[in-house]
């Protein structure tokens, strides 16, 4: 036991396996890895009713459609008399590789990690006797969830489709909307255990290819048990772990992902997620809405300020509140100053208590509301802001201006367009309101200081956080952040994503 | 990562106070003060008395009014006396909310500039305390006298607001009064009377830090000519048909001129244009006779307002209302000449010009 805690035992690295079944590719090789697996089935099939000509077909239960197999694969075999006659299995798997059974997916698979990987995806795999390949059979179950409108992403004029489970559905949605065949998509499996597939979507010639790498590389590092969750990739491929503040943009909506391609940007887009990821991410990017581009440019341009206004009071607010009522009250106006001593007249905590007890209530009710079944949460939010707000002012636990202060803060903290941005503008909120019960203004200035250091020392890829506010490399980024200007006009793509064409229209 | 707990341990302690370092500022809270609105100072035997006052308040505990608290200490200095009052009672007496200052007339003919330096180095007082000089009494009198009412602060703000619109005495914050004091010596400060409350009374004009008299009256209505702030004066005039009307000044802007005679400085021009409407009486302002007649008639009556204020200033030799910054701006080429030779401002002719114009009447028929 150490001054600083009990020392750490050091856990060797546990390199990955490579191949991950160092079995030949057989009936009894799978048999050995599915040992114990109820879904895993097997059936022998004659060839065309001989039964010297017996193939295997191998499948998990659940994952295939039975219809398919049935008719594309099973039907065939059992009906095609010339395949029968084909005396050698190389011909006979030859044929099927060619046509002979009407599957539209078929892939000849020699290795074990192929084949696994395979029928787990819910293909099924015909084995021939006395060879070490197999082939394989795309008969998929296609039982997902349609395609709705985005819930977290409220659509007023724009396509009501949003991401879903599936990852050839997302494709194929990014597809109906970006039509040109430069969009490419490449794939990966990530997950040593959950082998999920993570494709990179960007649109050649116009994204900057050292991005695309770049996104490419960090997955390619990621050596992880399972990727089912969101921050799993967040925070490997961002690569900066030591920040609250969101550095890839997440969309459920495909035409804004679909734009982002079309502005240069990596768009990634993960198996078994209804999210599409689009990086670089910087802060203007989250404070700019979806609904930005469908509306008039002054009204998206006011809306945009007035996010920028909300971000600094659900940031200062509270902090600023305690810093002139403890240390500063000449900043107050007499009769406000007049009205705050008559509310917090017999109220026992110090001003800063007081927030600090509010905001952590705040968080509760928010976290209640979060999890909760939406009319529950609903209720608990009814119960605590106004039933317990009121009860705690009535009984001086609070005074009324604590109350309205952290109320306001907390609202202006609602109408950030991302979650993630708001969640980290709330940590940060606690150590500016701290800081200004400490030193009033002084600390909440050293505060703000400290966090724009923090911003201005972040990277997205390659590109300042603060872009189009700081540069990059030394180089000014030109860039609108809070004007958004007519369309029509905005004719160069960003300049900080180092597109190969800059200009976005002709 | 120990190197880093360690620097924020040695940072904490020190911010916290531990050891001989105290980096941070006294925290207090709002609540546990008493905020003044109010300061009175008067000459006394000890040297100064201090009275200080605090507001009726915007709501006590059943939302009614709290009653003002008057607060007086006599010392060798006005920090004694105030921190005198501090150490009194649970609550901290609170400075920085003062938006009035009242100097009693006899601490004025004395030394008015103590209390004016005392809000310029005060750390809690602000620059922007309006500043009264009460005429015929004290300041602990005049604060006193209106908490009996209500409070001082509330009469003084009342006041303040309406003064524009009810032609009383223009408020002028101890910053302006001690910038004119060190740019040209002397200054002016709205005059205050006892009289059943809190009355407005002319301007004390202040020369070398001391009181040195009052403008009352016309002098008063000249000051406002001057400055430009004459919004809602209404001038009485004689009809040439024996009637009489009414004429609201809604405006007046004032410029000085220095004449020279070759390189000497002799006179100074004021022109002065004076816009009123016709509020009452039966004047027919289609007439251009009467029209005339009238602006005629305000035009007398406007320069003998000038002339009184002027006279003032001349007799008492300070230039409270900084002509020669006035006479320097219309003339920037003989700035030198003009500074040179103000020390003989009080013998130089006067010129005053005053054009008057009757925009219209508020009677739609006239």
């Amino acid at each position: 036991m150490g001054f600083f805690g009990r020392k750490r035992e050091s856990v060797p690295p546990h390199p990955r396996r490579e191949p991950r079944i160092a079995l030949p590719l057989s009936l009894e090789s799978l048999e050995q890895v599915f040992q114990g697996t109820v879904d895993f089935s097997k059936r022998p099939v004659q060839l065309a009713g001989d039964g010297k000509k017996i193939l295997t077909l191998c499948y998990v239960e659940g994952m295939v459609r039975m219809e398919r197999v049935s008719d594309y694969v099973l039907r065939p075999m059992a009906q095609d008399r010339e395949l029968a006659r084909l005396a050698d299995m190389k011909d006979v798997m030859r044929q099927m590789e060619e046509g002979a059974l009407y599957s539209l997916g078929v892939e000849r698979r020699n290795t074990m990690d192929q084949a696994v990987g395979d029928l787990v995806a819910g293909n099924c795999l015909l084995l021939f006797p006395g060879e070490g390949e197999a082939l394989s059979f795309n008969v998929g179950t296609e039982e997902k969830r349609g395609i709705s409108a985005p819930e977290n992403e409220t659509v007023l004029k724009g396509s009501r489709d949003a991401f879903v489970e599936g990852i050839r559905t997302n494709t194929s949605l990014v597809r109906r909307h970006l039509k040109a065949p430069e969009l490419k998509i490449r794939e990966q499996v990530v997950g040593r255990q959950s082998l999920t597939a993570v494709d990179v979507l960007y649109i050649d010639g116009i994204a900057n290819m050292e991005l695309v790498e770049q996104t490419q590389a960090q997955l390619s590092r990621l050596d992880i048990d399972a990727l089912l969750a969101a921050g799993n990739i967040e925070e490997y491929i961002a690569g900066q772990t030591s920040t609250p503040f969101p550095l890839v943009q997440y969309t459920e909506r495909p035409d804004r992902f679909c734009g982002g391609l079309a502005e240069g940007r990596v768009g990634i887009l993960i198996d078994g997620l209804p999210l599409g990821y689009l990086a670089p991410g910087t802060i203007g990017d989250f404070l700019r809405a979806a609904q930005d581009k469908s509306s008039n440019w002054m009204v998206a341009t006011m809306l945009t300020a007035l996010r920028y206004i909300c971000l600094m009071i659900t940031l200062t607010l509270p902090a600023l509140y305690v810093a002139v009522v403890t240390f500063h009250q000449e900043m107050i106006p007499t009769r406000l100053a007049l009205s705050i001593i008559s509310a917090k007249r017999d109220v026992p905590f110090a001003s800063v208590f007081e927030v600090l007890i509010l905001l952590i209530a705040f968080e509760i009710l928010q976290e209640a509301g979060l999890r909760l079944p939406q009319a529950i949460g609903q209720t608990v939010s009814i119960i605590g802001g106004l039933v317990v707000g009121t009860a705690a002012v009535e009984a001086k636990i609070v005074s009324p201006a604590v109350l309205i202060v952290v109320a306001i803060a907390g609202i202006a903290g609602y109408t950030m367009p991302s979650q993630e941005l708001a969640g980290a503008l709330r940590l940060w909120r606690f150590a500016l309101a701290l800081l200004a019960g400490a030193a009033g203004l002084f600390g909440a200035v050293m505060g703000l200081a400290a966090l724009v250091c923090h911003l201005a020392g972040i990277e997205s890829f390659g590109v300042s956080y603060l872009t189009p506010f700081a540069a990059n490399e030394g180089e000014q980024v030109q860039g609108q952040a809070v004007l958004r200007q007519p369309l029509p006009k905005t004719k160069l793509r960003p300049a900080a994503l180092r597109t190969k064409n800059k200009r976005n229209q002709g | 990562m120990k190197w880093k707990i360690a620097a924020a341990a040695v940072c904490t302690a020190a911010l916290c106070g531990c050891g001989r370092f105290d980096l941070l500022p006294y925290a207090r809270e709002l609540d546990g003060m008493a905020l003044m609105r109010t300061l009175g100072v008067d000459a006394a035997e000890e040297g100064v008395a201090v009275t200080a006052s605090s507001g009726t308040g915007s709501g006590g505990e059943n939302g009614g009014g709290r009653e003002a608290e008057v607060s007086g200490r006599s010392a060798g200095s006005i920090s004694a006396c105030v921190l005198d009052m501090q150490a009194e009672g649970a609550s901290y007496v609170y400075f920085g909310h003062v938006g009035q200052l009242l100097v009693g007339e006899s601490m004025a003919w004395e030394r008015a500039s103590e209390p004016l330096e005392y809000v310029l180095r005060d750390v809690e007082m602000r620059l922007d305390t309006q500043l009264y000089i009460v005429k015929g009494g004290s300041a602990g009198e005049a604060i006193r006298s209106a908490a009996e009412g209500s409070s001082a602060a509330d009469q003084l703000e009342a006041m303040a607001d309406g003064a524009g619109m009810s032609g009383w005495s223009m408020p002028r914050s101890v910053g302006d009064v001690l910038a004119d004091l060190e740019r040209c010596g002397a200054s002016f400060a709205p005059a205050l009377t006892v009289q059943e409350g809190l009355k407005m009374d002319g301007y004390a004009i202040l020369k070398d830090g001391r009181l040195a008299g009052w403008a009352e009256e016309d002098a008063a209505e000249g000051i406002h000519l001057l400055t430009g702030q004459a919004d809602a004066d209404v001038v009485e005039v004689e009809l040439p048909d024996g009637g009489k009307a009414a004429l609201r000044v809604v405006g007046a802007q004032s410029r000085t001129r220095a004449v020279f005679q070759g390189e000497e400085l002799k006179g100074l021009q004021v022109l002065c244009r004076v816009d009123a409407n016709l509020a009452e009486g039966d004047a027919e302002l289609r007439n251009r006779e009467t029209l005339e007649e009238l602006e005629k008639r305000l035009v007398e009556v406007e320069t003998r307002r000038i002339r009184e204020a002027l006279v003032l200033g001349q007799s008492l030799d300070a230039d409270f209302l900084d002509l020669q910054s006035a006479a320097g701006i219309t003339r920037p080429w003989r700035w030198r000449e003009i500074q040179e030779q103000w020390e003989k401002w009080s013998e130089l002719e006067l010129n005053i010009e005053v054009q008057a114009h009757v925009e219209r009447s508020y009677d739609a028929e006239r």
